[in-house]
């Protein structure tokens, strides 16, 4: 399955994710530049901010609670489509999804 | 040139604080990586521990907080509830209540928060130089490392310069608390009986403590409102406090945590740079170089050599069983050396990338809640340095801290040559 990363500058990662890992993950396992993920996906830092585009918002699902807080610490603007990507875990309803790096 | 050779024999005992003061025992870590990955060490001073040093096994181990708990204690020293009650920050809990307080204190600490402090932190650095580069030779970790950490710290809670040098050797009695040099109060030579429900052991606890209140009540009656405190004191978003006990004894760590590890990251900085003389040059090259620099020096420094954890079940990994309530240390010293991470682990690479060191315990819920402020402090003070300095040298032997829990140059005599 596919996962597409427009980094700042336009340029993008497209890489191949297994169905269930999480985004964060599958960022780091490619390199992708800006995402960080230096809590492991346990929801202790926002260095995996990214924004989801409208078309993919509803599939990669709901903020959680303690996602929302951390979010305000991100860097890079928050909008509606923020989304922490270790909270968005890769399956085939995914495939295709494109997140945008916001540093 | 190797930048420092270890002299342990590779069977050292890690429950040794004696063990530490010639550096970290490194040949013993790389033997247990390879020969004995899940290790158990008897200790006279309590409860044995099992010590894992492979950086792939930490990682798996630290995200899993389910099975690794940081409830009953972080050192390796055993704690009763009652005391565990008594001393414990947010480093003791476990998600979700560990996530509550990061959420409260998390923002002061982010890293968009952080980055306004760059022209302070610079402004900072220019006097510590001028009186470094007017010295000469000096202790590095003194003159140079000891103060930018220092100030910031004041920044941060909003305390008069005055009461610095104060607060920075109370905060040293705190996390030194095995080395004469740093307290009256040895952790393993004394009775400390007096000081068990004290944060950290330690009468310096109560005294910070009573300061810290008494900073809070005059910044109250000011109506000043800088400073991180006030941002921590206040009510969350369903009206709830930080508890007294609990205040204190973040203030505690904010004063000892937030403030040693930035300063021997500087001092195994500077260390590295009067051993492997091209860092200076590639310094001064700038450029790409300022992005992964810092990362490296940390590794390099890893102040804290490991954390507990306690084991909520019982586990098995390498063909050992972890029984449930056995105390488990992950030795980031030993994870930051991991051959199979890092080409050339005992080279400093100002270029490394990617550098997936645990200097902070990256990958779990615990990760240094000020790693970004680190690391600026730490970036911005070796760029000052390297626009002003043209020749660094050792000018003596250096010491470490006597502690197997911080790994810290405490001395660090050097020469200085002005550009």
């Amino acid at each position: 399955m596919k996962v597409t990363w427009v980094l700042p500058g336009e340029e993008e990662v497209v890489a191949d994710v297994a169905a269930g890992l999480n985004l964060m993950e599958a960022a780091q396992n490619n390199n992708v530049a800006g995402i960080q993920g230096e809590c492991g996906g346990s929801l202790s830092c926002a260095t995996c901010h990214v924004h989801v585009s409208d078309a993919w918002r509803e599939k990669a699902g709901e903020k959680g609670e303690f996602e929302e807080a951390m979010l305000d610490m991100a860097d890079g603007e928050v909008s509606d489509g923020s989304r922490l990507s270790c909270q968005i875990i890769m399956s085939d309803d995914l495939d295709g999804i494109r997140l945008t790096v916001l540093t | 040139m190797t930048v420092w050779t270890p002299t342990d024999d590779g069977y050292a005992d890690l429950s040794s604080h004696d063990t530490f003061v010639n550096g970290s025992p490194h040949n013993t870590f790389a033997r247990l990586r390879r020969e004995d990955p899940v290790s158990w060490t008897d200790w006279d001073g309590g409860e044995g521990f099992w010590n894992v040093v492979r950086h792939a096994d930490i990682t798996e181990l630290n995200r899993n907080w389910q099975v690794m708990s940081s409830a009953r204690g972080i050192r390796m020293e055993d704690q009763t509830y009652e005391e565990y009650l008594a001393r414990r920050t947010f480093q003791e809990t476990d998600p979700p209540e560990h996530m509550k307080t990061r959420m409260k204190v998390g923002k002061a600490f982010s890293r968009p928060v952080v980055a306004d402090f760059e022209d302070q932190i610079r402004a900072l650095c220019q006097p510590i130089l001028d009186e470094a580069l007017e010295m000469g030779t000096f202790d590095a970790t003194k003159i140079i490392a000891r103060k930018l950490p220092m100030m910031m710290l004041g920044q941060i809670l909003g305390t008069p310069d005055e009461d610095l040098p104060w607060l920075v050797e109370k905060g040293d009695a705190l996390i030194a608390n095995t080395d004469p040099d740093f307290t009256d109060h040895v952790l393993d030579k004394m009775q400390t009986d007096e000081y068990r429900m004290m944060p950290f052991n330690s009468p310096a606890g109560a005294e910070l403590f009573d300061y810290a209140k008494e900073l809070l009540a005059k910044k109250n009656a000011d109506g000043d409102t800088s400073g991180v405190l006030h941002y921590i004191l206040q009510p969350d978003k369903d009206g709830n406090v930080m508890p007294e006990n609990e205040f204190r004894n973040f203030f505690c760590l904010l004063v000892a945590a937030g403030n040693d590890t930035t300063r021997y990251s500087i001092a195994a900085g500077l260390q590295a740079m009067c051993h492997q003389p091209e860092l200076l040059g590639q310094m001064q090259e700038g450029g790409d170089i300022w992005a992964t620099a810092p990362d490296e020096i940390i590794r390099w420094a890893t102040p804290a050599l490991y954390f507990r954890r306690t084991a909520s079940c019982d586990h098995e990994i390498h063909g050992k069983t972890i029984r449930k309530w056995d105390k488990v240390l992950y030795w980031w010293a030993s994870a930051n050396r991991d051959e199979t991470m890092f080409e050339d682990p005992n080279r400093v690479d100002l270029m490394r990338s990617p550098n997936r060191h645990m200097s902070f315990g990256q990958g779990g819920p615990h990760v240094c809640l000020g790693m970004h402020l680190a690391r600026l402090e730490v970036r911005v003070l070796f760029e000052e340095f390297a626009k002003r300095v043209k020749l660094i040298e050792p000018a003596g032997p250096h010491k470490f801290l006597r502690s197997n829990f911080v790994g810290g140059i405490k001395e660090l005599p050097v020469t200085l040559q002005a550009k």
